[in-house]
């Protein structure tokens, strides 16, 4: 199988321990995960690296994950790569503009290692 | 124009935060935790806490409060890492403040009002003793206590605006 290399965007480091042990937890391995605390510290990132996956935060300092995701999509940084927002924001309208500003997927905090695999498996093709 | 006055007893039910709370507990740290006495408190104001704050902001203005000790806050925070943790540092004080986060967002998730018209702010974690909480002319106030195993803690979702 081959490595799956996971961006992780979250202001906390407690939540991107945990989002990365729940990828392992899902089966995704094996796993290279590299942390953004923002979503400036993410599309620095992105410029200089290749992932398979992101997943981020919504409510963040400095830029939120909405705009993260724009500005990703508007830079045509990292194209292709599948974007699941992991969020505490849930209702519907959060949902559609996450949607809307580029995103596939979906996960409400708290969260459980089977929701992360049920939405993150299939966009890797696992 | 969404008002929540109309709605006031559904937004004050103490049931709401309760489902919350056990909701991310039992999911995120595995830990079933149940209601406390509200006179049930071994904790003095002089002894080292943790207080975390997330604010709302929009159809309802305030804060969701969560309150414990240090060796809880370890306790919390190592549950939710997997870590050992001997003192509240930087990984504790997160961890607090992302549990709070989540309690915060699920409450108000539950009331479809407030999940599409109040936001959260990031949160905020405060460390000391000898302290006191102060919320000035609150519209409401609901406070909890719960526990679980030797840990106690309390909640709080205050209330100083309302559409």
């Amino acid at each position: 199988m081959s490595e799956v290399r996971a961006l992780i965007v979250d202001d906390s480091s407690v939540m991107r321990k945990i989002v990365e042990r729940s990828l392992r937890q899902a089966g995704v391995e094996p796993l290279t995960v590299v942390e953004a605390g923002s979503g400036v510290e993410g599309l620095d990132v992105l410029r200089l690296r290749h992932v398979d996956i992101i997943l981020s935060d919504i409510n963040m300092p400095l830029m939120d994950g909405l705009e993260f995701v724009r500005q990703l999509r508007a830079q045509k940084l990292a194209e292709g790569v599948p974007v699941v927002m992991i969020t505490t924001e849930s209702s519907e309208e959060h949902v559609k503009q996450a949607i809307d500003a580029g995103a596939v997927g979906y996960i409400r905090k708290p969260f459980t290692a089977d929701q992360v695999k049920r939405r993150v498996l299939p966009l890797l093709s696992l | 124009m969404v008002s929540l006055r109309d709605s006031l007893h559904v937004v004050t039910d103490a049931r709401n935060l309760d489902e919350s709370v056990y909701e991310v507990f039992e999911t995120m740290l595995g830990i079933s935790c149940c209601n406390q006495p509200d006179t049930d408190s071994c904790r003095t104001e002089k002894e080292e806490s943790v207080t975390a704050v997330v604010g709302f902001g929009g159809i309802l203005t305030g804060a969701c409060v969560l309150r414990c000790d240090a060796p809880g806050a370890r306790f919390m925070a190592e549950r939710m890492t997997g870590m050992e943790l001997t003192a509240v540092d930087e990984v504790v004080k997160d961890g607090v403040g992302e549990i709070c986060n989540m309690l915060a967002g699920t409450w108000k998730g539950r009331l479809p009002a407030l999940a599409a018209n109040c936001s959260l702010s990031v949160p905020a974690v405060i460390t000391g003793s000898d302290y006191k909480l102060h919320v000035q002319s609150p519209e409401f106030r609901i406070s909890r206590h719960y526990g679980f195993e030797n840990v106690r803690f309390e909640m709080m979702i205050v209330c100083d605006g309302l559409q």
